[in-house]
Order: C-alpha cells, then structure tokens, then sequence
C-alpha cells in the first residue's frame, strides 16, 4: 500500500542524508556534524510585514539563482502582498512546470502560517543538493508561496494587542450609522494588550471567579446569581454613539469574497458585494488566473488540527468519486505526516462556508486544494498516558483549565494578565485582564518549528503528487505501402490527474492534447490502445483531427495509457503529450 | 427643500426635445451615443452630470448621467432611480429608450413642474449602454446579432480562442441560419409556414429531414460550425443573482467584465438608489410577477435555438471514459477498499443536518403587491401587453437589484408585439403556472450557450416553453408580415464548402430583439412618462412631529414622530430579510451621558411603510431652557431630515 512507499522513501531520505554526511562531508563547505545553513531565520517567534519582507529579500539575495521575490499587487492600505516564487531555471520556465501555490494568514489574526511559508522557502533551499528528494522536487516543480495575504489585517494583528481582526481593512459601516470604522476597541490601561473587561456586582451578574483559580471565570451555575457582568473588550465609545467599540476596522471574512458558491451577505455573512470585490482576492485570482500551472494550493489557516479540503456547502454536492479518491489518499497520509489533524470536508467537519478560497480553486480553476487549520490545543499535553489524565475533571490539566496549567509551567505565566482595579469612563469602576492575544489560537513559540516543518512536509507531499506525465516505450511497425502503425506510451506516474473530474466538468481548464506530425507524416487514425501485450480491438478516437486531439478529462493519476497512430509517410514523428498541469511530455521516432 | 422655481423657459416642449443630436429616429453608435450625451449635459450642466463609469474590454466609455438638481438635500442623500439597458449587445432599442428618457428629463425640467419637482428631491442616474462593444456590432458592414462583449473567450475549451466565428457567405451583409437537407437531421419545415422550421416530433410519425447552423463554415475543422467565436460574455448573465456558473457566455466567474465591475461598483458607491428599471431580454413588467413572486415564461425563437443547438456538444469532445483494464495503472488500494473517505469515517458531522440558508428566488409575499401596482401601471402607461423574446433571467443585474441589492428592480424589453391570438400575456397578471425546477447550471448552460452569433432569444428550449414548435416563431413572422418589417430573409440556395448544397436565410440580425427605429421615440414617450410615475414613488422619510416637556430640574422630555410619506416602504421586506437596505437611523444629537431615560442615542427601524406611517421616540434629557438639540432622520432609500428643538 501507499504507506509502505512513503516509509521506503523515508528511509531513503535518510539514507541519503547519512551518505551525504559520512561520503561528502566537505561537499557543501561543511565542517561540523550538522549543516551550517546560510541564512539564520527565526522560527521562534512572529514576524510582522517588514520582518517578514526583510526575511524574503535576506532569503533572495543568498539563493539568487532559485528565488525571486516580488509582490502580486496592494492591500487595501497599501501594503505589498509579497511573493516568493521559487523555480529552477536550468530545468525549464515556471510554466513548463507544475506549480505548488502557498498562502497563508487571509484572516488577519491568524498569522502563524506565514512562518510555514517563511520555514518553507528556507529549508527548501537550504537543503538543495544536500537532500536527493529535495533538489529534486525544486528541479521538478515550481513554488509560489505568498505569506500573508492579509498584510493589513496582520500588521494590525500584530500591532494592535488585540486577538481579534480577521477581516481586511476595506472599511465598511458596521452599526450603519454612516461613519466607517470610527470605533475600535482601545488600550485603556497602555499595557499594550486589549483586555477584557468586567465588573463585580455581587449577586447580581452572571459569571463568578473559580473557587480554585480566581483568573478563571465561569458561569454561574444555573438558578444562582453570579458576581461578575462581562462587559466585553477593553475601549471607549469613540464616537459617542453611546456605544462602546462597535466599529472596529473592515467587518467582513475576507476568505467568503472569492467565486464559487459566492453567496450575498445575508446568506453568507461578511462576502461583500461580488466576488473580488475585496483588492487582496483580486490580486490572488488575477495572479492564479495567469498561472495555469499550478495545480496545487495550501491556504494555511488557524486553528483546531485540520486538514480541510471542499466542497463548503452541502447543497454543492460532493465531489466526483475519482477526485475524492485522490484527496483521501492525500488527506489520509496528511493526518499521518500531521499528528492531532484531522483530514475532513469544509462543510461536514467544520461549517459551512459559501465563497471560500478552496472551493474556488478547486471548482473554479481546477486545482487540487487543502486549507490546513493549523494548531491544536490537544498538542499541549501529548503522551497517552497525559491524555488519560486529561478525562479526570479534577485533573489540573483537564482541558477546562488545561492552558493555565500549560502557561503557569511551561510559559512561565506569559499568556495570562491577572485581573486589575481600572477606572473605567464609562463603567466606572471595573476589572481588566484575561489571555493575551497569541494565547490559543497560535502555538506557543517554542513548538513552532515543529508546527512549521510538519505542515511544509505535507505541503511537499502534495507537490511531489502532481500530476507530471512522462513519454515510454515507443514501437514502429510497417505495415507496408509506407504506412506504420506507430504506438507511444504516456504515463503519469504521481497520483494526482492532469485534469480534476470536477475541473473537466466545468470545463476550467484547458483540456490535454495530443498531438502528431512529421514533415512528411500524415496522420490517419489515433486510437487508444486497451491493452499492449494482448492483441485486440482498440478505442478509435472519433475526433475530426487525429493529428491533435483533445483530451478534456486528461490523464489519471498513477497510470499509463498507449496511444496509435496509423501514418502514412517517412522520417521523423515526433508525439506530444501537453497538459497545463502536468507538464509536456514528446517522443520522436523514425518511421522505417 | 423646496426652491423657488427657475424661470420658465419660452421654448419648451417638442422645440426643446429636438436639440443637438437628439435625433430619435435612429439607433446611435458609440460616437453618436457619447455625442449625444456630452451635448445634451453641456445644454443642461445646472442639473446634469455625465461620469464615465467604465471603460468597456475596448475601451469605449460606459457613460453614467446623473440628473438632479443639486441645489438642495445632497443629491447622494436623496432617493434615486438607476436607469441601465443594452446589457445585451442586440438589445439596443433599450439604449434608445434611455437617451430618450435623458431628453425627456433634461429638456422637460424648464417647463413641467412634475419633472422638476422630481429633480429637485431625488435623482435619476442613467446609464444608456452597459455593453458598448457589442452595440456596435449593430452598425458593422456584417451584422451578427452578437450579446456578448468582446472578451476573448474559448467558449469550446479546446484550447484555441474565438477561432470559429461566423462568416457572411451570401454577402448579404448578415449572419442568419443555414438549412442542409439530410435525412438524420432532427428538423422539418413548419407546416403553417414553409419559411420556418419545427421539430420533428416522432410521437406523431414525423420525419426529421433538415440540419440546422449558423451561417459560416467550421473553420477549425472540429465538426462544429461557429462554435467558438469573437465576444465572451453576455453581461446579463455574469451577475450575482442565479449566477449561470461556468457557462461559455457567462464569464470566468460572477461580475468577472470590465462592464458589469463598473455598474457593480457605480452602484454600490450610490447606496441611495431606491429602485432600478433595466431593459433587457428579461421581463417583469410587460408580465407581472405571480402571486408567489415568481416571474412570467420565457419564449424561445426556435429557428435560432436549433441552430445553436449544432454546436450544443462541442465543449464534450474529448470525454474519454477508462474502461476496465485500459490504461495500466498502478494505483494501490483502489476505491472504496477498508478505508472509506472523510465522509464515512464517524468523523464529527458538523454541519449534517445543519439547513444550510438559501436565498429568495421569488419576490417577498410582502413586496408583490407594490411590484404588481408598478406593472399595472406600467402597461397603462405603455400600452404594451405581450413582450418579444424574452428570457428567465439568470445573471441579470435586474435580479441582483432586487434580490442582493434589495430594491424595487425592474426589467422590460422596452417594446412589444401584439397581444397573441390566445391572449397569452394579455391583462398581464400572469394566471398561476406550476413552479418549474430550474434545470442544473450544466443543461442551462448546454442550452444557452451564447456564440458569436446568437441573436435575441436563441436559447434552447426555456423550462415551461414548448419545445421545438416554432410557436413564438410563428407569432414574430406574422408580426413582422403584417407591420412590413424586412426581419426574415428569405432562404436562397447556397453551395457551402462542406456541407454541400444549403438553404440560408431566417431571421434577420436584430430584428427580432428591437422595433423599427421609427417606433422609438413613442417608446421614449411613454417610458418617460413611466420614469417621471416611478420617482413619484419613492419612501419620503421626515420628522413629523415633535413636542417639548420641561420636567423641571433641568429635565426635558423631547418626543419625536417620524412618518414615511412616500408610497414605497423605507425598505422592502427583502430589503430588511436580506439586510441589504440599511434600518433608518433616528438620532438625538446630544452626548450620551445627558440622556437620562428613554430611547438610545442613535436608534434604528427596519423599516416603516408609506402613505403617512409613523414611528415615534422619546427621551427625557437634561439641558437647559433654550438650549436647542438637534433630531435628525436618516433613511438610506428615502431621503433624510433633521429638525432642532428647543428646551423651553
């Protein structure tokens, strides 16, 4: 089964890298045990967009030859959505090649895949011709890898000390009151965190302090009154409304503004107007749109372990069986690669979403699409015999009060602020506290590495899948009067088509096509062969042009076909195989 | 904000509505167009504007008039009538219409005081030619008919683009239809009406013994005849409402056009656009919509449904199925096997059993009868009582208008024929007709695919229209036989290159989708009148009334009425369920901590119906006597007012 393949290769991974070591230790400049990497980065803490663009251009100019940054146009404030593209140029153009398209932090608070594609970028480069498989799949595929397509939201997540903010920054009237985003929360107490806050109303609120840990609050229980209101994040009524925060920047998903199942807000909430309304989806559509090649995406999102792929609605059906066949496997030996994620269906395994990014590239441009919701708290206390604890209530780290016993011993207290007096001008007197903004949804920045490499190696497993078709054995048999039957073997030996079911029916990408000729060649029938080593009828195909023939379902993953062709002529025939996603591939051979 | 009314011009009426260029017994082209419109807002720059909103994928301006007199309210706060048409590229006679509504406004404004009353409390935004690349296919030496705009487009996804258009080859200077007598062909000459064609019907012994194509050959020798030619998308099929998805004419994905992105983005900066009259090949004022909401049935000009019918399979070619042991494959595992995919797993189902939302398709049980009062009053007004071809909507803007958009939108052909020998149509309250279930996306867009040259109403049999009769056709060529329009070309004989000997001929480019041009500017007239019916309608929001109470101890008790005295309600009912129209905001303009009781600061109602209702608020607020505060009513579709008063 597939498994035992991905355990040999494993163990050819280190096998070659034990070679490298032991046979070529001089061979990349190298002294110590382990590799010194050219570019120190940090993958122990969070980057904001000029950190992040520094981090790029640091990583360009070190791999000049494989690396080329620029930017797919501006967010809303002007920010540059940055892109990496990596590609070999000694082994063709980019779009001689499939492509692997990577993104990352579309919601503005969920910035921990832009580190991935950071890690990403970085390993991959800094273990060319260091690891075999590698180098090989840099010199096979190309990569575009853009870290935040939220640039304004992240700057903003990063900035503002506040967990919130996952819209984009196109302002928008949220308590229709004609002003734009005139309200924000604010940092009362300038400890550079947005808190909670809440009041004590002894006996006459709904929460109260844990008896056993006063930073907890919980809900009274039912029938008693609890001692505390909670009154919501920390601000002021900016605009004198009456209201406190009710505006804050954007006020929509900037992942429900992309096409396919695109619903309006009522139906979908926070889609806008039209698709692409948004400039940070047009630019991401207008630069997939003029890269056909890529036949593979991974939006990193956050959090919860997940490896997501579509359809987000119910109602747009499932996918064909020969796609979802194709996604299982991936999705199966994704949750192998990544402990604690789970491979599920947008709408099934999450909530329905109507306009997301996947479901556009799958449906709308026929790429193979994962979403990965990166982090599980799960991931705080791992062994068995942990997790056994974890079922007893009392248990310090049942998962009620897990993440306080996770800050106090192992962050050292760092996520949490206590509760403090604060004199508030609204509210009068109250406390503020509560987690920090990294605290949950990202993972705590001594595990990142591991989050980071975890998640590339699945992406490159998805990149080592697509499709790549490959010309065989060739045979020529006169059939005398100067006419040949001529038949060539086209094989795509990675799991994943050159052309999704789901894509052939919408008829979203340019079908395969076969083509024929010779100067002195004249095709006069193409059929495919059902089976090369018995003799047989073969599969005419009933198409006007035999010298090019058009393939729209293109070619299955894993599996060879022959293709014959009965010519008339002389000389050289050359047969090629092209295909958007999965590469060109052309034999030539002599008629004789 | 009344104003004093300007001095009556001396020259008015008919004097005036013949200014520069406004010549109404023609169809403009682009330049004549833009000529007419830069004059006519240069005669009246005190209350016109002209705003090119767009440019077309050729570059032409997409012109918006915005006409208001801006003296007063500001004219982005008062209610507004958008006006667009000539979405389809053949459907120019809507173009016609508008420029004529624009003179109407322009030139009447002097002198009838209802046009003036209506420029200076609301305005009429128009936008006359959505799609002028296609338009002006209608004033090129060969006529095709086309409706889409000119972005390239591989409409047969084989890999080459528009590289199968039609060809003149009678040199007749028009792209019509090609018969080939053959026995295995599906179609028979009409027995009422040897110039049209039918299908024949085996159920009741009929013969099939006619193909059918579009004038051209297959230049790309794929089988097909004009299967991928120049232009890609019909404009009123590439938006948001009952979007076609992945149809050839409806674009990459929904408002993917340079054209439809203008008017999308025209019309989300202009939230105060109250309602929404298009022309189009749409109809639901000709026919109102049902009782339950639902618009009346298209009609299908068979003779150009078959034709585009030849080429319905070309996005098929190439559909290779695997039979068992072709290929060698060597996946591992196979389908199914011990382990089933996410969905089989036990894997928490999140959402299973969650009803996911839809969206209306039908009109608000709340919002019918203004929509059947507007259609009633409209065939008054008109006297149209039976539409040319018309289409279910699928994209239009006329739907987004009223579904996302939340407005009163409507849609007309702008003309119409005589009323069918069997009434259809007639007295225009649609009698109920079953709910028919929209065929998937896929045979929708099978059936419609919009080529090159598929003229007004080549589409496939519509759900609920007979199919292959040439029952509509029949009715046109009586039509055009009896009013003497040159529409159908006669069938003369023809050697095609490939197809041997063939008939061309049937109905002629643009003849079916726009009267004679000496009709327009009667149409013009009457619409115009619609126009000036249609802005007595809007929501008129004030603040009624509004009383003082000194409580004593420096407290003050203010009540305030708002009334809505318009016809229309502040927000249709799908408006409010589809949260599209914003809730009309009350606000006391006072800081927040001097408001003792009572009523917020800024307060909302969804909505308030017309014809005088109200809305009442109050606060007990502290002041001081003979301080003044300010009340003001904001209604984002009915206009805003605001009084101060005084603590006494």
């Amino acid at each position: 089964m597939r498994i035992d393949g991905i355990m040999r290769k494993s163990a050819a991974y280190l096998l070659g890298a034990a070679l490298t070591a032991v046979l070529a230790p001089g061979a990349s400049g190298q002294k110590a045990s382990d590799p010194q990497f050219k570019v120190k980065l940090d993958f122990n803490r969070w980057h904001d967009c000029d950190e992040l663009k520094a981090d790029l251009l640091r990583l360009e100019k070190a791999f000049p030859k494989f690396l080329k940054y620029s930017s797919i146009g501006k967010s809303y404030e002007g920010r540059d959505i940055m892109l990496m593209t990596i590609n070999n140029p000694d082994t063709g153009p980019e779009s001689s090649k499939a492509a692997m398209y990577i993104e990352a932090n579309v919601h503005g608070n969920e910035i921990q895949g832009a580190e991935i594609c950071l890690y990403t970028i970085w390993y991959l480069m800094e273990n060319y011709g260091r690891i075999d498989n590698i180098t090989r799949l840099v010199d096979e595929r190309v990569f575009y890898i853009v870290p935040t397509v939220n640039p304004d939201g992240r700057q903003y997540f990063m900035s503002a000390g506040t967990s919130g903010g996952r819209s984009g920054h196109v302002p928008v009237d949220d308590d229709n009151d004609g002003l734009f985003d005139e309200d924000d929360v604010d940092d009362l107490n300038g400890n550079g965190v947005i808190e909670q806050v809440i009041k004590y109303v002894p006996g006459q609120g709904t929460h109260r302090k844990s008896a056993a840990d006063p930073r907890i609050l919980e809900p009274a229980p039912a029938g008693k009154p609890g001692d505390y209101v909670l009154l919501g994040t920390e601000g002021i009524d900016n605009d004198g409304d009456g209201r406190i925060n009710e505006d804050p920047p954007g006020g929509y998903d900037p992942n429900r503004n992309f096409a396919s199942d695109w619903q309006p807000n009522y139906i979908q909430g926070g889609s806008m107007d039209y698709p692409f309304q948004l400039p940070e989806a047009r630019a991401v559509n207008d630069f997939l749109l003029a890269h056909p090649n890529i036949a593979g995406v991974q939006s990193y999102h956050n959090n919860g372990g997940m490896i997501l792929r579509g359809p987000g609605a119910e109602w747009m059906g499932e996918y064909p069986a020969s796609d979802a066949q194709v996604y299982d496997e991936l999705g199966r030996n994704g949750e192998r690669i990544l402990p604690f994620y789970r491979y599920l269906v947008i709408w099934s395994g999450l909530y329905t979403v109507h306009g997301g990014f996947i479901d556009w590239t799958n449906d709308g441009l026929g790429i193979l699409s994962f979403s990965n919701e990166l982090w599980n708290t799960g991931q705080y206390f791992t062994s068995p015999e942990l997790k056994e604890q974890q079922r007893n209530p009392e248990s310090p780290i049942n998962p009620r009060v897990s993440s306080f016993f996770f800050d106090d011993y192992l962050e050292f207290g760092d996520e949490f602020n206590e509760w403090k007096e604060f004199d508030h001008p609204v509210y009068g007197k109250v406390e503020i506290g509560g987690w920090k903004k990294y605290q949950g949804r990202i993972q705590p920045r001594f595990m990142s590495e591991e989050v980071c490499h975890r998640n590339m190696a699945f992406s490159l497993y998805q990149a080592d899948e697509m499709p790549q078709m490959a010309a065989g054995e060739a045979t020529v048999e006169s059939l005398g009067a100067g006419v040949y039957r001529v038949r060539v073997d086209f094989t795509n030996k990675k799991l994943i088509p050159t052309i999704l079911a789901k894509a052939a029916q919408n008829n979203v990408v340019r079908p395969d096509l076969l083509t024929a000729g010779g100067r002195n060649v004249e095709v006069l029938s193409a059929a495919w062969v059902r089976d090369k080593i018995r003799p047989g009828p073969t599969q005419l195909i009933d198409q006007p042009d035999p010298a090019r023939i058009i393939v729209r379902n293109g070619h299955p993953g894993r599996s060879t076909r022959t293709i014959e062709y009965i010519v008339r002529g002389s000389g050289e025939m050359t047969v090629t195989y092209s295909s958007v996603k999965g590469g060109t591939a052309t034999k030539t051979v002599t008629l004789k | 904000m009344r104003r004093a009314a300007p001095a009556v011009l001396l020259v008015a009426g008919l004097a005036a509505t013949m200014a520069a260029g406004a010549d109404f017994t023609k169809y403009h082209n682009a330049a004549e167009l833009t000529a007419f419109l830069q004059e006519a807002v240069k005669a009246h720059a005190d209350i016109s504007r002209l705003v090119e909103i767009g440019k077309s994928r050729e570059g032409r301006p997409i012109w918006a008039v915005e006409i208001a007199n801006p003296r007063g309210a500001p004219v982005e706060s008062r209610p507004a009538l958008l006006i667009a048409a000539n979405f389809e590229g053949d459907q120019v006679i809507g173009s016609e219409i508008a420029l004529f509504i624009v003179d109407y406004l322009l030139n009447g404004y002097a002198a009838n005081p209802e046009i003036r009353q209506r420029l200076d409390s609301s305005a009429v935004y128009v936008v006359p030619r959505v799609n002028p690349d296609g338009a002006e296919l209608m004033f090129s030496p060969v006529k095709t008919g086309r409706k889409t705009n000119s972005a390239p487009f591989d409409d047969d996804n084989d890999g080459r683009i528009d590289e199968d258009g039609p060809e003149d080859l009678n040199n007749d200077g028009v792209i019509t239809v090609m018969r080939v007598k053959d026995p295995r062909g599906d179609y028979m000459i009409h027995p009422d009406d040897p110039r049209l064609m039918k299908k024949a019907d085996a159920q009741r012994g009929e013969a099939g013994a006619y193909r059918i194509y579009w004038e051209g050959i297959d230049n790309d020798r794929d089988g097909f005849i004009n299967e991928d030619g120049p232009g890609g998308v019909d404009l009123n099929r590439n938006f948001q409402h009952k979007y076609p998805y992945y149809s050839p004419d409806a674009g990459r994905h929904m408002v993917s056009e340079p054209e439809s992105r203008a008017l999308m983005d025209y019309v989300i900066g202009h939230r105060n656009i109250a309602m929404i009259l298009t022309f189009g090949e749409s109809d639901n004022l000709i026919t109102a919509v049902g009782r339950r909401g639902e618009l009346g049935p298209a009609s299908t000009i068979d003779l150009l449904a078959f034709a585009q019918q030849s080429t319905a399979e070309a996005r098929t070619v190439g559909v290779f199925q695997i039979s068992p042991g072709f290929g060698r494959g060597f996946r591992g595992g196979g389908p199914g096997g011990e382990e089933a995919g996410p969905m089989g797993r036990g894997q928490q189902p999140a959402a299973r059993g969650q009803q996911a939302r839809r969206p209306a398709e039908t009109v608000n049980t709340e919002d019918i009868e203004y929509f059947r009062t507007i259609s009633d009053r409209y065939r008054a007004l008109t006297g149209l009582r039976s539409a040319p071809a018309v289409r279910i909507p699928a994209g239009a803007f006329f739907e987004y208008g009223y579904y996302q958009f939340g407005v009163p939108a409507f849609s007309t052909p702008g003309w119409g024929l005589p009323a069918s020998p069997r009434g259809e149509g007639e007295g225009a309250r649609m009698p109920q007709r079953p709910a028919e279930a929209q065929p998937p996306a896929g045979v929708q867009a099978a059936a419609r695919r919009g080529l090159g040259a598929a003229p007004a109403g080549a589409t496939a049999a519509e759900p609920g229209a007979a199919a292959g009769g040439g029952e509509f056709d029949l009715r046109l060529l009586r039509w055009m036989d009896a009013e003497k329009i040159d529409g159908f070309v006669p069938w003369t004989p023809f050697k095609h290159p490939t197809l041997g000997e063939v008939e061309i001929g049937g109905f002629r480019p643009y003849a079916c989708s726009n009267p004679p041009a000496a009709r327009i500017a009667e149409l013009g007239k009457t619409h115009g009148d619609f126009v000036l019916y249609l802005t007595s309608l809007f929501a008129r929001v004030s603040i009624a009334e509004t009383s003082v109470a000194n409580l004593g101890g420096g407290l003050f008790r203010i009540k305030a009425e708002i009334a809505n005295t318009g016809y229309l309600p502040t927000a249709t009912a799908h408006g409010v369920a589809s949260r599209s129209v914003k809730p009309t905001m009350v606000q006391i303009d006072i800081a927040p901590e001097r408001i003792v009781s009572g009523d917020a600061k800024t307060v909302f109602f969804q909505a308030l119906a017309g014809s005088g209702r109200r809305q009442k608020y109050e606060w007990i607020v502290r002041g001081k006597p003979g301080e003044t505060v300010n009340l003001k009513a904001v209604s984002q579709k009915g206009g805003s007012d605001s009084v101060a008063v005084t603590l006494r």
